[in-house]
């Protein structure tokens, strides 16, 4: 009682303050100020200002004998439209993130509906599903790497026991297989992140739509196209966005598998930048391509929230 | 619906093998951690439980048994590659204290932030909200070389506060986002009510709001946790002698031989304590994987 | 809190029943956990059973004892005017380097100086060392520099030639400059007449036999390139039912190995990379032979070679899967090691001759050196931007001493830099077949005074060849691209290295 009294006489005295707009307004509890400034700081200091860096990075040319940079804006900009590697890239990048969102929502909705029951042992079930989302992607990739390799991996002689695939061709070394190889660890690692969204989803959706189609007559498939999937879009437009974002920017797997071979078969945006920044030691034109990844990303997921009306 | 048994008994089935198949790969790794390397490189069958378990992956990774010096013993320093010691014990601490620190740090700054954007309307919200978000979407590669300079300049090179700071960046936006989620759930009208017996901002905040989100604040930590511990790039290229476990596990590999052995004991062990946290927020794991935007 | 292991480990389980059935609460559980020790690592290992920690006495307190008194003297009294100082240094996992780090405390036990080693894979070090140098920031004190790079890094090293003349006081005593191999010198660290750093390590192209299996097919050793092919066919054709190929490569797409490999081919069949006008002659036709020769190669070597660097070329000749390979001598010693499936079975050779004879010096461009024996040396070069130049100096001196230098190779088996090395009793001591042999040493000897070539020294050149070059190379040789046509590969990678070093004006 006491307390309350005392909260009262500093709050009113606060609320006084509070509607006049000061320095001391400002710097107290009622502005917003005090408590979006550590973030607000740290996402300066170390998001904006290095992108600014990285931006003006871009506008220069190396030169590789004297390791100086001139101010040429246009050099590295045009350079990333003649450069086939590049095209290759954007083409790879979306290549995978569309297949491997395919993958994962689609596999993902189906364990979620399978793992979706009360009964006895199915909360461990899904506890176990969870554990792949906890192994560092640099890991994971180091694991799926041994199993598929092409003389000794688990996989891969699996797969040449039963015939499903020629040891001639190991499955990261070959052009055509590799991007599946890698897709292989993606999918392995998220999937049960898919799942976990998926079964929320289901969980929350209400009983009696699907009461009333049984009594209808409609059976389990027609429930679940007529009134399961329109019923989760807005979640699973969610759940693409997001998982989309990252699967843009996917680095660990390509790195750690396969550095974006065999030749270029599997070489992403991120890869590639890494390449030119590691390799050939191209800050400025690296930048650029890095950059470009942040751009199409922002333009594709402005696109796709627009469509899809995702809000936050 | 109900089902019939044959059904149940189908559905059983299938649920039991496909996450059988999910735990195939880990079940693998922890297998090839107690192999000697003739057994993970066997040319002509596949291994699997045909062969004499060895400790010594484990002894070297985690007790510190010296691995460079195992081969100087047995003549030849070709294969041993990677590390410069294979002690991992200080890799994990240090791991530790960087997921700690930052998981700190995007917490308070998180909260904070999140609850004035859940509470306050003010001119640029929307677009605020829309700033954080698009942090998000930077690939780390962008920021790696300007980041090094700067930490370099700012003496953070190669220390555990640069990293923890880093990771921070990683962090607040989904904290953010997340926090707001759950902030959004806690009625306006309890505020208010607070409010008219004169409470400030911040005492309403700190007394009777937050504690209503603390199951929100767990989950948000342990996200967090979990993202700090398992971030490669940016701590590979901003530390020198320290090493947070995927690096460390990195440098095991791709020189002049791949340690198998203690990739995959480290492996093992780097994964034990995210799967405990995430196990113990099973339940706010949802909201936070989708930026809070889904409620479970 | 001490705990004996068992009190740990009941401690434990009872801690993790009590959670489980709700006894404790989360918060207390993890308490314990933490008192428990490092997670859960020191758990399983309770479990699992006791491990004692490994001492070698022996190895190090041996290093000391052998080094001379005036050297000893010398690092105890100039070196410890640095006492306290703390230097790094970066570097790929070889051999001599994994060995210094053993052995270094006995530096600082007479010095004071602290040495930090940073081992990383070899894409890295190029990587941190050019961050390093771009913005001289110092953070390293002394580089390990792979000889494809010492042309980009020359003007960030300090000459140790000259350092040792013009500070006399921090020079060791007996360090015998003319000791170090000459071809070494002039191969690995000398760039326009000066000299980067000091020659480290060696890994050289020789070519490695399966005794055994060419006796039973009765094929003779192959001298030659083309004999080489035939013999490589004609042991598959007999033992693919074994799973055995004729040779392993090390064909990673993408990777420097590669590179290594190609060049070797083209100089094989009388090419050579570059021309003395400074363009691309990878594409000429002894180029392309060369190209085609690897090609064919790869057919009868396991289909994982285009995903193998020289680990995984080396696991393919340790697991018993190949029978001649051209490659790093620096595998062999591993091959006789103690539980290695092939121990005593496999040969030193001399690297193949070329039936098409070697291109001229004055035929090729950028100093290159176009040979039988592919180097992939390094240096260790002492950076320009230490903060603690002259500690670094004395470790640099102590690392390259002939007595420390000696160890190394006794410790590893691989080629030393110093003639004295090899001269060494204790190092013919060990020319038999037993873990750390020496027994190729005589072979390594041979094609370093003799067939030793070289890459071509120019600034591009460390991201010609673990990019552009091997990027290309890889889609051609797994299908990706280039319909499997030498030529046009070699005519695209003309095209882009032709572009770059004009644009670099070289």
């Amino acid at each position: 009682m006491a307390e309350r009294a005392q909260i009262a006489m500093t709050g009113a005295a606060g609320a006084r303050r509070s509607s006049r707009v000061s320095l001391r307004h400002m710097l107290s509890s009622e502005h917003p100020l005090p408590w979006l400034f550590p973030v607000t700081a740290v996402l300066i200091a170390f998001g904006v200002y290095p992108l600014l860096y990285a931006l003006w990075l871009s506008l220069h040319k190396r030169n590789p004998v004297t390791r100086l940079s001139v101010f040429d804006p246009d050099w590295n900009w045009l350079k990333i439209f003649g450069d086939e590697r590049v095209w290759g890239a954007i083409g790879h990048t979306y290549l995978y993130t569309s297949v491997a969102i395919v993958i994962e929502l689609m596999l993902g909705l189906a364990i979620a509906a399978l793992l979706d029951s009360d009964r006895k042992g199915y909360g461990v079930l899904r506890a176990l599903m969870t554990l792949p989302l906890v192994v560092p992607p640099a890991v994971t990739g180091m694991m799926f790497l041994l199993m598929l390799d092409g003389s000794f991996g688990v996989l891969s002689r699996t797969l040449y026991a039963l015939g499903l695939w020629s040891p001639a061709y190991p499955i990261l070394a070959t052009a055509n297989s590799a991007m599946f190889g890698i897709l292989l660890a993606d999918v392995w690692q998220w999937t049960p992140f898919m799942v976990l969204i998926m079964m929320a989803g289901l969980r929350a959706l209400p009983k009696e739509p699907f009461e009333a189609a049984a009594i209808d007559g409609a059976n389990a498939v027609q429930a679940f196209f007529k009134l399961t999937l329109p019923m989760l879009s807005r979640i699973i437009a969610l759940a693409v966005l997001i998982r989309g974002v990252d699967l843009f920017r996917v680095y660990d797997y390509i790195k750690v598998m396969t550095e974006g071979g065999p030749g270029t078969a599997t070489e992403t945006l991120t890869a590639y930048a890494g390449t030119i920044y590691f390799k050939n030691a191209d800050f400025p034109y690296a930048s650029t391509i890095a950059l470009l990844t942040l751009i199409l990303l922002m333009v594709t997921s402005t696109i796709f929230i627009k469509i899809f009306k995702v809000k936050f | 619906m109900k089902q019939s048994l044959a059904l149940r008994l189908l559905r059983d089935v299938t649920a039991v093998l496909v996450v059988g198949i999910f735990m195939f790969p880990l079940l693998w790794w922890g297998l090839t951690s107690f192999k000697p390397t003739s057994a993970i490189f066997n040319k002509d069958e596949v291994v699997f439980f045909d062969f004499e378990p060895t400790l010594v992956n484990y002894q070297v990774v985690l007790m510190g048994k010296s691995r460079a010096e195992l081969a100087i013993q047995s003549g030849s320093t070709f294969g041993v590659g990677g590390a410069s010691s294979y002690d991992s014990r200080q890799t994990i601490i240090d791991s530790i204290v960087v997921a700690i620190g930052s998981t700190i740090l995007t917490v308070f700054a998180g909260v904070s932030a999140a609850y004035a954007l859940s509470r306050m309307r003010f001119r640029g919200r929307q677009a605020y909200l829309n700033w954080i978000l698009s942090q998000r979407f930077v690939p780390p590669i962008a920021i790696i070389v300007p980041v090094v300079f700067m930490f370099h300049y700012m003496g953070l090179r190669d220390t555990l506060l640069g990293l923890i700071f880093i990771h921070t960046l990683i962090n607040v936006p989904l904290a953010v986002l997340l926090m707001k989620s759950f902030f959004d759930d806690v009625p306006v009208e309890i505020d208010e009510a607070a409010m008219l017996d004169g409470a400030t901002r911040f005492q309403i905040f700190r007394k009777v709001v937050l504690p209503m989100v603390t199951g929100g604040v767990a989950a948000t930590a342990v996200l967090c946790f979990v993202f700090s511990w398992t971030e490669f790039l940016l701590s590979l290229f901003l530390t020198n002698s320290i090493r947070t476990l995927p690096v460390k596990i990195s440098t095991f590999v791709t020189s002049t031989g791949s340690e198998w052995g203690f990739i995959s004991a480290l492996g093992t062990s780097a994964i034990v304590p995210s799967f405990i946290f995430i196990l113990l927020v099973q339940k706010q794991l949802v909201r936070g994987l989708t930026l809070g935007s889904l409620k479970e | 809190m001490g705990f004996k292991k068992h009190d740990k480990q009941t401690f434990i389980a009872d801690s993790a029943a009590a959670f489980a059935s709700r006894r404790i609460t989360k918060r207390e559980f993890l308490r314990r956990m933490g008192l428990a020790g490092v997670g859960f690592s020191a758990f399983s290992l309770g479990m699992l059973g006791n491990a004692r920690p490994f001492r070698n006495p022996g190895l190090i307190s041996r290093a000391n004892a052998a080094l001379p008194d005036d050297q000893t003297k010398f690092l105890k009294e100039v070196g410890g005017q640095f006492k306290g100082a703390k230097i790094r240094y970066t570097s790929e996992a070889t051999p001599p380097t994994v060995v210094l780090n053993q052995i270094k405390s006995e530096f600082t036990s007479l010095t004071g100086i602290e040495v930090e080693v940073e081992i990383v894979p070899l894409e890295q070090v190029l990587a941190k060392a050019t961050q390093d140098v771009q913005g001289q920031l110092g953070t390293y004190d002394l580089y390990y520099l792979d000889q494809s790079w010492v042309a980009t890094f020359a003007p960030d090293c300090v000459d140790p030639v000259e350092l040792y003349k013009s500070k006399p006081d921090l020079a060791m005593p007996g360090f015998d400059w003319d000791d170090f191999s000459e071809p070494l010198v002039e191969g690995l660290a000398k760039y326009n007449d000066k000299l980067v750093g000091i020659p480290f390590d060696i890994p050289i192209f020789v070519l490695m036999y399966r005794q055994d299996l060419l006796e039973k097919h009765g094929i003779a050793v192959p001298t030659n390139y083309e004999e080489f092919t035939k013999a490589a066919h004609a042991i598959h054709e007999a033992e693919k039912a074994n799973g055995i190929f004729g040779t392993g490569l090390q064909a990673k797409s993408g990777h420097y190995s590669l590179e290594c490999d190609w060049t070797q081919a083209v100089w094989g069949h009388g090419g050579s990379i570059f021309r003395p006008d400074k363009t691309f002659a990878g594409n000429d036709e002894q180029g392309v032979k060369g190209l085609e020769w690897y090609q064919d190669l790869l057919t009868v070597a396991p289909p994982q070679s285009t995903a193998s660097t020289w680990d995984g070329q080396f696991q393919m000749m340790q697991a018993g899967q190949v029978a001649l390979v051209q490659s790093w001598d620096e595998f062999f010693p591993g091959l006789d090691a103690d539980d290695s499936k092939v121990k005593g079975l496999w040969q030193p050779a001399k690297p193949l001759q070329s039936a098409a004879g070697l291109r001229k010096m004055s035929d090729v461009g950028f100093g290159e050196i176009p040979n039988l024996g592919h180097q992939g040396g390094s240096i260790m070069g002492l950076s320009a931007y230490s903060k603690n130049q002259e500690a670094a100096w004395i470790f640099m001196q102590w690392a390259c001493c002939k007595e420390i230098m000696t160890q190394c190779t006794l410790a590893g088996g691989f080629a030393p830099m110093r003639e004295s090395s090899f001269a060494d009793e204790r190092v013919k001591a060990k020319a038999k077949v037993m873990p750390g042999t020496t027994r190729h040493l005589d072979i390594v000897k041979w094609t370093i005074d003799n067939v030793m070539a070289s890459e071509p020294d120019m600034p591009l050149w460390a991201g010609l060849s673990t990019n552009e070059i091997p990027t290309e190379l890889g889609k051609l040789l797994t299908g990706q691209d280039y319909g499997g046509s030498a030529k046009a590969c070699m005519d695209a990678v003309a095209k882009m290295v032709d572009a770059k070093v004009k644009e670099a004006e070289l």
